[in-house]
């Protein structure tokens, strides 16, 4: 079974998307600490970022990811909030890009 | 400062998040337009200053300074500048603050490319530096606060609204008037300037509103009066301060009713005039001693325009310098001298209590009196301690000139027309007709030892 997720980018993107995608790992890792510490105020921003940006760059998902942290933050929502790292560690393993109109 | 020439126009982007100041940028740069990346709202007030953008597009949620505080403190500084707000989240209450700040647009994130460039498109001032350029021709000017003043009156030429132009003497406010009305529809009518200061009461009320035949002593023909003469066009008022308070009364109706009525006459005529004054007085003191008339004032002064002291655009001095030896040099069919560095140098950190015009008599004194082609560092110091020094016209100092010359030419000759005109390269009859137009006596300059006229 074929796990991986095809995205289809702008070209004009390319040389920015790995970078982008860079960043979101290290969220991962930045989310995951800032969870154990409940700073839900900076888990809030990184959130409302992803949401902000992951659209734009053809990245639906992480807006989508980004937009149930930022609220869950919010919230102060610890489950919430470790469902989203998980689903964004996810999506990032298995996303490949394919550049395309 | 970076220039629009090769761009659609110079975007400034304010996000926190680089991720997200990388992808507008990219889009914009695609789209032809030179874009700016701020991290922080006090780095984009900074960028602002140095590089002058078509407009700015800020992110709401920032850390340090938030979008609302930055649209605030970026409008206080220039409310012309546009801004489009990001935010990510669509709501009500904020989008309607930013529009109350005074925001082109609010817009939600994520946003799509085209919506995105299509709000950009729509917001951007475009051709606006084109514009301002255009309308500031004859303007010789690079400093911000030159720029600002000519972005705003350059919107203010286009509609037709009274205009009042405060700045000290020799500023140029009568170049920024003239400025405005060639700037505006009015152009292709008349723009008549006058002093209300150097002309007394009665003849002022004359000059202005006309006068019916017989309708003082002196009347022997009817005059048109300026407001009629500068009908469908701009009539300048300068010194406004100084307007006698009983003709402030008249000059109020006038502009209350668009219509004047000619001394001596009964009929009123309706006129059709854009009124731009110009003091530089402080008029608001003059309503408060009662001596300039409030209805008036506010009646003038429905925009207000401010001209900076030459002391305050001292960045544009050097480029004045330039403008006027070059202006100077045609004037008088000469090369054009230069400022050595050090003397620009120094005239640009001077007082300049006389503001432009003080620097143009300056630059007629440097390029009169100094003979070499770089006027040095002395001769500037020199025309700035006499600036009191009086530079006759080009007209008048050759016709001081050539008198003195044909003095000289009768003294060497005794007095003697036809060796006199021989000197000189003249017959005599061209040489008589000097004489008599200096009224000059060669017989006065005959002495015993050479007593007859050979002529």
């Amino acid at each position: 079974m074929n796990n991986r997720i095809a995205v289809t980018i702008d070209p004009d993107l390319a040389d920015l998307v790995p970078r982008f995608l860079d960043n979101r790992r290290r969220d991962v890792a930045k989310l995951t600490d800032l969870l154990a510490s409940g700073s839900f105020g900076e888990i809030r921003m990184i959130g409302h970022s992803m949401k902000g940006a992951g659209g734009g760059y053809g990245f639906d998902q992480i807006t989508y990811i980004g937009d149930a942290i930022e609220r869950a933050a919010l919230a102060a929502d610890h489950k919430v909030i470790q469902a989203g790292i998980e689903q964004l560690a996810d999506y990032l393993a298995r996303v490949d890009v394919v550049l395309g109109a | 400062m970076v220039t629009a020439k090769a761009s659609a126009g110079i975007v400034l982007l304010v996000d926190d998040d680089q991720d997200m100041l990388n992808l507008l940028s990219k889009w914009l740069e695609g789209a032809g337009f030179t874009a700016l990346m701020s991290c922080s709202g006090s780095d984009a007030l900074r960028q602002l200053g140095i590089s002058r953008p078509d407009i700015v597009v800020t992110d709401l949620f920032m850390d340090e300074m938030d979008g609302m505080t930055l649209v605030t403190r970026i409008h206080d500084e220039n409310p012309l500048t546009p801004v489009i707000m990001l935010s990510g989240q669509a709501r009500i209450p904020d989008a309607v603050r930013a529009t109350h700040l005074g925001t082109s647009a609010f817009l939600t994130k994520p946003i799509t490319k085209d919506a995105f460039l299509e709000e950009v498109h729509k917001h951007i001032r475009l051709g606006r530096r084109e514009d301002v350029a255009a309308f500031a021709r004859n303007i010789v000017y690079s400093s911000d606060v030159m720029a600002e003043l000519l972005e705003q009156a350059e919107l203010v030429a286009r509609g037709d609204v009274t205009v009042f132009i405060s700045g000290e003497t020799g500023t140029g406010k009568e170049v920024l008037a003239r400025a405005i009305h060639d700037g505006s529809n009015r152009r292709q009518h008349a723009f008549i300037g006058v002093n209300c200061g150097a002309i007394p009461e009665q003849l002022l009320e004359s000059e202005l509103f006309g006068h019916e035949k017989g309708s003082f002593t002196g009347a022997s023909s009817r005059h048109e009066g300026l407001f009629l003469a500068a009908d469908g066009g701009t009539l300048f008022l300068d010194e406004i301060g100084d307007m006698p308070l009983g003709l402030q009364v008249k000059l109020l109706r006038v502009l209350q009713d668009f219509e004047v009525r000619p001394v001596g006459s009964i009929k009123s005529v309706p006129v059709n005039v854009r009124i731009i004054s110009a003091t530089h007085n402080d008029l608001e003191s003059l309503v408060e001693k009662g001596e300039f008339r409030e209805d008036l004032y506010y009646r003038l002064n429905v925009v207000p325009l401010k001209m900076p002291r030459l002391a305050e655009r001292a960045g544009d001095i050097p480029l004045l310098l330039e403008h006027f030896l070059a202006q100077n040099a045609a004037k008088t069919v000469t090369l054009k001298k230069r400022f050595a560095p050090d003397a620009v140098a120094f005239l640009a950190s001077a007082v300049w209590p006389g503001n432009i015009r003080q620097l143009i008599n300056a630059v007629e004194l440097c390029t009169t009196l100094y003979t070499g082609d770089i006027i040095p560092l002395a001769m500037a110091q020199r025309a700035l301690r006499q600036r009191a020094v009086h530079i006759k016209t080009l007209k008048d100092a050759k016709a001081d000139f050539e008198r003195d010359y044909l003095v000289s030419v009768l003294r060497i000759s005794g007095g003697n027309v036809a060796n006199a005109a021989r000197i000189a390269g003249r017959n005599r009859t061209e040489f008589y007709k000097l004489l008599n137009q200096y009224e000059l006596d060669a017989a006065s300059y005959r002495d015993s030892a050479n007593p007859a006229d050979s002529d």
